[in-house]
């Protein structure tokens, strides 16, 4: 699914990855665990493709090298990013919005693109999982929303764009539990053998409801341990000072 | 530089007058020439340099004399209204079938008693001496309109290099309602010159909405004078899509003479090329109760150049006034540019006013966003350009009339994003 070899990315002179390596088959799930600096948000930012970095080291996704290709075509070849911090749009309706995202996706991929009722079918049922009002969907893109919202919408997006990759940045982040839950509940049950997650996350909580096959450990813009899940157990206990 | 000073014998041209408006006019006509067309050295003009404007894109202004043809006009069908059609400024057609027409009167209109004075805007001078078309148009009292009015105003493909002098009034009873939608329609592809003069009165308590819209981009250079009166508990909501224009100043005068007056303006506007628009404002809240309402949204492309100015003044009796004023403007471009002077001058200690003005670029975490939901970047633009000026068209009630003005904005648009 994803190889990533030597990866080093750098903005405005400061180097932030040093070297990053990871290989992720499909279907596996990979936790990405890091203190704060250690370069999380950058792999995710770099993996989709945001502008603004110079990198240098091998990214390949599904066999073909993710070099020239821009932001909106890894959306499109199945690269989906959902957002620490989704972006609030004013005037843009969340669900006129939705439905062009989703017909973007499928023209690239070959596949009819859904007219007004079919969309409101599925973004109706997906939503109704997710425990999500109607009503958010008639409104402006995230404005107003609350944290829970926010990310709800994130994983519904992810739903409905049914992508290869996934990464979710601190998804957890802002959550109480409930939401916490339902948002993880979203994630697993999209889990499949040909979709591969990278969970970006800075506390062992989220891992309690979306199980990792690998944790990996980030410092210093590098791997620094690897494990399964009881290592971000230990994580917990001994925090990343103890690791190394 | 061409002198563009107009001679006195053109009035004898215009029309056979009585001696009294003849000299109306040539007094008109001499405030004007002492000036000619005002330079940035003039306050009110210090981003519009019309001067500069008009000698760089006239060579000549022809006063138009012949009578208007007969013109074909393409009717909007997407829903009922009753018109009335302007030619070149002059009213030739008219059609109320949706309305009682013993509440309506409409009639060819030139001039009224206005002073005789040097104005501080020479184009009201101007137009005071030359004009010679218009319309009247008055809704009698307790009459609310059924369906909107459309005014067409067409411009004929002969117009070139010509100058248009009109005057329109319009005059709305005690408790009475208009709702009106201004739509430009210019088959000129040449460079001329529309100078207006427009006179709205609303009564006590009457409404008066009005849409402002160009059917296309077309290179007509505009002036419009707009004296709007405002008697006690009158509304007065504009919505002003004036983009499209190769120069266009709307200088915008509301007197909010009666208590609890209200007007609401609101305009939306995607400038591109070289276009130049300027929005002036000045709103005199004269009375106590009174709200205005301002938003202006300017998003400019190219090398195009959008100003606002606006102005509040509160007189000492005018407590409560409740007033708002707000410029946005997105840049699109490192050439395009965008001027903006609030103004605020109150004598009342009890009121409300605040302004508020802001320019940049697109937000680029936005781009970023839409981009990783799989639209292009240009898309994405497109989106939050279409968003940010859709928000003015979205308060627009009535489905057909916004779905109308919505897909002419939008077509406008993305016909200036495929030359892209």
């Amino acid at each position: 699914m994803l190889e990533i070899k030597n990866l080093k990315a750098s903005i405005n002179n400061k180097d932030i990855l040093k070297g990053f390596n990871l290989k992720i088959l499909p279907g596996e799930v990979h936790a990405i665990m890091g203190p704060n600096g250690s370069g999380k948000s950058t792999l995710a930012n770099v993996l989709s493709g945001k502008e603004g970095y110079k990198i240098s080291g091998e990214l390949k996704y599904l066999g073909n090298s993710l070099d020239e290709i821009s932001i909106d075509e890894r959306a499109q070849k199945g690269i989906f990013l959902a957002f620490q911090y989704p972006t609030e749009i004013p005037g843009v309706n969340t669900s006129n919005f939705l439905r062009t995202s989703l017909n973007k996706v499928r023209k690239a991929q070959g596949k009819k693109e859904l007219d007004a009722l079919s969309f409101l079918k599925i973004v109706k049922e997906k939503s109704n999982e997710l425990g999500m009002d109607e009503k958010m969907l008639s409104r402006q893109l995230n404005v107003g929303f609350s944290g829970g919202e926010k990310k709800k919408n994130e994983i519904l997006q992810m739903k409905i764009l049914d992508p290869n990759l996934v990464i979710l940045d601190e998804t957890d982040s802002g959550l109480d539990i409930d939401a916490l839950k339902i948002v993880a509940e979203g994630v697993n049950s999209s889990r499949n053998s040909k979709k591969s997650f990278i969970v970006i996350t800075h506390y062992q909580r989220l891992l309690n409801f979306i199980k990792p096959d690998f944790v990996h450990i980030l410092s210093d813009g590098r791997i620094v341990k690897s494990g399964t899940k009881e290592l971000a157990i230990e994580l917990e206990k001994t925090g990343y000072k103890g690791i190394n | 530089m061409l002198n563009f000073k107009i001679n006195s014998d053109k009035i004898d041209k215009i029309g056979n007058f009585t001696k009294e408006e003849k000299n109306f006019r040539l007094k008109n006509l001499d405030y004007f020439n002492d000036t000619g067309f005002p330079n940035k050295k003039s306050e009110d003009w210090k981003f519009s340099d019309l001067k500069a404007i008009v000698s760089k894109n006239f060579s000549k202004l022809d006063i138009q004399l012949s009578k208007s043809k007969k013109q074909k006009v393409d009717f909007i069908k997407d829903f009922e209204h009753n018109y009335i059609i302007v030619v070149n400024g002059e009213l030739t057609m008219s059609d109320f079938k949706y309305e009682e027409k013993s509440n309506i009167i409409l009639k060819s209109f030139t001039n009224d008693n206005y002073p005789n004075k040097k104005e501080k805007n020479p184009l009201i001078n101007l137009n005071h001496a030359l004009s010679d078309k218009g319309f009247f148009l008055e809704i009698k009292e307790n009459y609310k309109f059924k369906k909107i009015l459309v005014i067409y105003y067409l411009f004929t493909k002969d117009l070139d290099e010509n100058i248009l002098n009109s005057k329109n009034k319009i005059k709305i009873g005690k408790n009475s309602e208009l709702h009106l939608l201004d739509y430009f329609v210019n088959d000129s592809k040449k460079n001329f010159f529309n100078n207006v003069y427009e006179d709205i009165v609303l009564e006590n308590s009457a409404i008066l909405k009005n849409i402002y819209l160009q059917n296309s981009k077309s290179s007509g250079y505009f002036h419009k004078y707009s004296k709007n009166k405002l008697l006690s508990g009158s509304h007065y909501t504009s919505f002003i899509f004036p983009a499209g224009l190769k120069f266009n100043k709307l200088d915008l005068e509301f007197d909010l003479e009666g208590e609890k007056s209200e007007c609401n303006l609101q305009s939306a506007s995607f400038l591109d090329g070289k276009e130049h628009q300027e929005i002036k404002t000045r709103i005199n809240h004269l009375s106590p109760n009174c709200k205005s309402h301002q938003k202006v949204k300017n998003v400019l492309n190219a090398e195009s150049k959008g100003v606002f100015q606006g102005k509040i003044f509160v007189k000492d009796v005018a407590q409560k006034t409740d007033a708002y004023q707000l410029s946005k403007a997105i840049l699109l471009s490192e050439s395009s540019e965008f001027d903006s002077k609030p103004e605020l001058e109150i004598y009342a200690d009890d009121v409300k006013c605040s302004h508020g003005s802001t320019s940049g670029n697109l937000d680029k975490d936005s781009i970023y966003y839409l981009m990783t939901r799989g639209l292009t970047q240009l898309e994405s633009k497109q989106l939050l350009v279409n968003a940010f000026l859709n928000e003015i068209a979205d308060i627009i009630k009535s489905n057909s009339i916004r779905n109308f003005i919505k897909t002419k904005l939008e077509t406008q648009l993305l016909n200036e994003y495929k030359k892209h």
